[in-house]
């Protein structure tokens, strides 16, 4: 499975927790999967599942129970402390707070392991701080608290501060957990970045499986027995994602790529028209549990687009109904 | 982008080096106030003829200023250094900005090891070894104390990541202390009693030039090492995973930082009894000041800030003009707590680690 491209390479690990030399619970074992550069790699899982767990063990900041780690060809244990500090950068799901600490001060914090005992940083640190902070456009609030910017602006300043820390390596636990959409876009499409322009290896856990459809190179997807790799439409086409939620009642809908609850459908009803209005028509008529056909009901909803607007006809039996949003429309419908 | 980024950090770094210099020449103002103020009152002509070695007008002055006021006032600016340091060490290490020598029971420690030496020993007949080993004794008995307790709290830490926990732990490891220290007082004599309470009340007065050696010696020491863990204390803002992926051993940095606390906290509570508040207010006076995180500015900030404090506080311990002399911890204690309550109104909460 793994080639010598490959930066990373989990070699029958298993994670879990020890107290002294006994294993009080293992999560996972028998985990065989890879990464090389370039490439943007998603943990996908539900929650306890052992997602932190795998990749605090990955940053050496938790110890493996059995299986090695391997970096570039060298057992993760043979890195000394400032050898693995300029390897892999990690950013955690603790929120930092600490009063007094700019933002331009946290970033530099990432240049530690090249600074000189008394962390002084060279022009050539500042440069790099200062590049950092241009690459996760926040370059403004330069002299700003952490304390007082936003968590968007929080999780771009830690992840510029492992840029500055100049890694082949990034983790990041739950990087979007806490963003508003907008956030979500910009951290991926930062993370998209540095491994595709930078050539970093990017590693990160996430909940968005959208997204992760949309932009990961490479999905982890973590389930009680196993961790399943491959790419994101491998996964789709062989019914991997069943195995996400075990238990759960959500299914996967293969076409749309999301999950959904699946609705006995009660009434069926005639849908004609085209164009982007008949499409979100559609969707709604399902989130009611309605089957749109096309023939075979007495009840016909024809959407109809005008130059300006779009109405909705309503047609049975007896009578026709003109309405003009999807919510009269749906109002309509439920009194038939 | 990069020029206004060096035009704002060159003015913060003006702005830091101004503050410093301020303070260093407000230390000055008060450490010749120290030195000319107090009980009696000495004409300054007389003082400043004494300091340059002519023959002064009054014998007794000489002793007064030579042997009193100036090794009193370099235990000021020696004490208030070290608290001040030590409580910027504890709050950062233990990312608490209640933490301090005096809260996480550090000095009951040290409190603890010199109530088994004065009392203890001395009243199994060991009262040669404390005549002739005195100094060294009590700063040894202190330290072992204090860094007993810090040991007990580092290892309890390891394991329970809630701060407040570890906090609740060090305020009962403290505790035990007094109870042990109680039980030594309840056997001892009146007179070991006595001089046990009065050195709990802290001053400044007793230390002899001797002991000024031995006192200045392992503060110098103390202050050193954390001057070089300036850069280790800055990573461990934001916490051990953090400081463990930028390449840090915490369990290392926890040895550092308590070797060189219980160095300060420790001897200076054995010579001068536990001063409290120091520790806890100079920090945040500090991050107020210099509004900013970083140690290499807010190391030497609390240590100038801490001497000029411990100054001032002296000064008024001493009641100039008066015969009677203030216990110094009552003034350490009722100068900082309005600060800290005035910080506390002032910024809503206290501006510092969490």
């Amino acid at each position: 499975m793994s080639t010598e491209n490959d930066i990373l390479v989990l070699k029958d690990l298993e994670i879990g927790f020890r107290k002294g030399r006994k294993i009080i619970a293992s999560l996972l074992s028998g985990m065989n999967v890879s990464a090389g550069r370039g490439e943007l790699v998603a943990l996908i899982g539900k929650n306890g599942i052992g997602k932190s767990t795998l990749l605090k063990t990955i940053v050496r900041l938790h110890e493996q129970l059995m299986g090695k780690i391997i970096f570039s060809g060298r057992d993760m244990q043979d890195y000394t402390a400032s050898e693995f500090s300029s390897l892999v950068g990690f950013v955690s799901t603790e929120v930092i707070r600490v009063g007094n600490l700019s933002v331009r001060d946290l970033v530099s914090l990432g240049r530690f392991p090249y600074t000189n005992w008394l962390g002084k940083l060279t022009p050539d640190d500042h440069a790099l701080v200062d590049h950092a902070m241009e690459m996760v456009n926040i370059s403004e609030l330069a002299d700003n608290n952490v304390s007082e910017i936003s968590d968007g602006e929080r999780q771009r300043a830690m992840i510029a501060r492992t840029i500055a820390q100049d890694t082949d390596i990034l983790v990041l636990d739950e990087p979007t957990a806490f963003l508003d959409l907008p956030n979500r876009f910009e951290v991926l499409h930062l993370l998209r970045y540095l491994s595709e322009e930078k050539g970093k290896l990017v590693i990160f856990s996430t909940h968005d499986l959208e997204m992760v459809l949309n932009e990961a190179d490479k999905i982890w997807m973590m389930t009680k027995d196993e961790l399943i790799e491959g790419a994101p439409e491998d996964l789709v086409l062989n019914g991997s994602f069943k195995h996400l939620f075990p238990g759960s009642k959500a299914i996967f809908n293969k076409e749309s790529g999301s999950f959904s609850y699946p609705r006995e459908g009660k009434k069926e009803i005639i849908l004609t028209g085209s164009g982007t209005a008949f499409e979100w028509t559609k969707k709604a008529l399902k989130r009611k549990a309605y089957i749109p056909v096309r023939k075979g009901s007495s009840i016909k909803i024809h959407v109809n687009n005008t130059i300006d607007s779009t109405e909705w006809v309503i047609s049975t039996n007896n009578k026709e109904l003109k309405v003009y949003s999807i919510l009269e429309l749906i109002k309509v419908c439920k009194e038939i | 982008m990069s020029e206004p980024n060096k035009a704002s950090i060159h003015l913060k770094k003006r702005r830091i080096a101004i503050s410093m210099g301020i303070l260093f020449l407000l230390g000055l103002i008060f450490f010749v106030l120290d030195i000319f103020l107090g009980s009696v009152h000495i004409p300054a002509g007389d003082i400043l003829r004494i300091l340059t070695g002519e023959a002064a007008i009054k014998v007794e002055w000489k002793v007064i200023i030579l042997d009193f006021r100036i090794p009193r006032t370099l235990t000021a600016v020696l004490v208030g250094a070290a608290l001040s340091v030590s409580g910027l060490q504890m709050q950062t290490i233990f990312r608490n900005p209640l933490a301090g020598p005096y809260v996480l029971g550090i000095s009951s420690g040290a409190s603890l090891g010199v109530a088994i030496l004065v009392m203890g020993f001395t009243s199994l007949g060991f009262t040669a070894v404390l005549d002739n080993a005195g100094n060294w004794a009590m700063v040894i008995a202190a330290t072992l104390g204090s860094g007993l307790i810090l040991m007990l709290i580092l290892s309890v830490s390891v394991r329970i990541r809630d701060i407040m926990t570890i906090l609740i732990l060090g305020i009962l490891f403290g505790s035990i202390a007094t109870a042990l220290v109680a039980v030594l007082q309840y056997f001892s004599t009146e007179s070991m009693l006595k001089s046990f309470i009065v050195w709990t009340m802290g001053s400044l007065g007793n230390v002899s030039s001797g002991q000024l050696r031995i006192l200045s010696f392992t503060v110098l020491l103390g202050i050193l090492i954390s001057l070089a863990s300036v850069k280790i204390l800055n990573a461990m803002l934001l916490g051990e995973d953090y400081a463990r992926t930028l390449g840090l051993d915490p369990k290392t940095v926890r040895m550092i930082i308590f070797i060189s606390t219980s160095m300060l906290a420790g001897t200076v509570t054995a010579f001068c009894g536990p001063v409290g508040f120091i520790g806890i207010v100079v920090p945040h006076i500090a991050r107020l000041v210099f509004k900013t995180a970083d140690h290499s500015v807010l190391l030497p900030g609390s240590l100038l800030i801490g001497a000029v404090f411990m100054l001032i506080s002296d000064i008024f311990s001493k009641l100039p003009g008066y015969d009677q002399v203030l216990p110094i911890n009552s003034v350490t204690a009722l100068m900082g707590i309005p600060v800290i309550i005035w910080i506390i109104i002032r910024r809503k909460k206290i501006t510092s680690l969490s």
